[in-house]
């Protein structure tokens, strides 16, 4: 490997080892291990929040995660540098999430019929310090149909651009712009419903 | 009417993720990649072993009846020595007949 390709823990912590080094490790089979713990490194607290924010419990979250890595090393070779890395990653945890939920729902239910239960599991989720408002922001949420939440929630917590979601969620910039300002007043009408 | 600062909210989760978790994790799916190249690995050499067994027996079959010599295919000289449709009508008996024209009606000929 060469030498610049070597993890660089910068000051703050964070890894900055460039995506397209990852994506290259990730295609050659001898280093695979490699790749793996660098995604693990560089994006896995992302991934887990981002699956977390979808499925609530965290036991579903591992096992989400755990799938997403498998899928990462299985799919590998369909990776395509048009898109950044993160792009993909995320978009694979998205699947797995809706994987989960999907067969939660069952045959005769839709994903966007969960919402009460999942509503539910965020409280029992929760820390016994948590913040009510921070509760009841994700007890809105977890009411939201599923597109509406996944597009509030990369726009919200991680900060993604409507192009990035487009590359994630696959639907235009103004159906994601739609989705976003939808999500948005019903967790505002919600809250402000319930807060104290 | 009354609105919320949701931008003003912060972006932290009331859950927690377990402590070493993301290291757990990490290992996991290492373990379970490396049993997937692992199972991959024999998945090839079998096939690898089947195609040389396959090779050998083609190289065998082909030693044994070179180009075909020793098996029993016939051997037309010309379409001449073959039955014309005509003939093999000719030859067909009442009741092969009207099977013949039982199975055309049926298949709409």
């Amino acid at each position: 490997m060469k030498r610049e390709e070597k993890n660089i823990v910068n000051s703050q912590g964070s890894l900055s080892v460039s995506d397209e080094s990852i994506a290259r490790l990730l295609c050659d089979d001898n280093h695979v291990e490699e790749a793996v713990r660098l995604i693990m490194k560089k994006y896995g607290e992302q991934l887990y929040w981002h699956i977390r924010r979808m499925v609530v419990a965290h036991d579903d979250a591992e096992d989400c995660l755990q799938e997403t890595m498998i899928n990462v090393y299985k799919y590998r070779s369909t990776y395509s540098n048009e898109y950044p890395l993160s792009s993909w990653l995320y978009k694979i945890a998205t699947n797995e999430s809706l994987k989960l939920l999907k067969n939660r729902s069952g045959f005769t239910l839709s994903v966007d019929d969960l919402g009460d239960s999942l509503k539910d599991s965020v409280r029992e989720e929760a820390s016994p310090d948590a913040d009510e408002t921070l509760i009841l922001l994700q007890e809105a949420i977890a009411l939201l149909p599923a597109k509406q939440k996944m597009v509030f929630n990369l726009r919200y917590y991680d900060d993604k651009s409507y192009e990035e979601i487009h590359q994630i969620v696959g639907d235009s910039v103004n159906t994601l712009k739609t989705n976003y300002h939808y999500a948005v007043q019903k967790i505002k009408d919600y809250i402000l419903e319930h807060q104290l | 009417m009354k609105d919320f600062d949701l931008e003003g909210l912060s972006r932290e989760m009331p859950y927690k993720m377990p402590e070493h978790f993301l290291d757990d994790m990490t290992e996991r799916v290492i373990s379970q990649i490396g049993k997937q190249q692992r199972k991959q690995r024999r998945d090839h050499k079998i096939i690898a072993l089947f195609a040389s067994a396959a090779s050998v027996a083609a190289v065998a079959l082909l030693f044994l009846h070179p180009f075909g010599g020793g098996l029993d295919i016939p051997d037309y000289d010309s379409i001449s020595q073959c039955a014309s449709v005509d003939d093999l009508f000719q030859n067909m008996t009442a009741d092969e007949l009207g099977v013949y024209s039982m199975m055309s009606n049926y298949y709409g000929n």
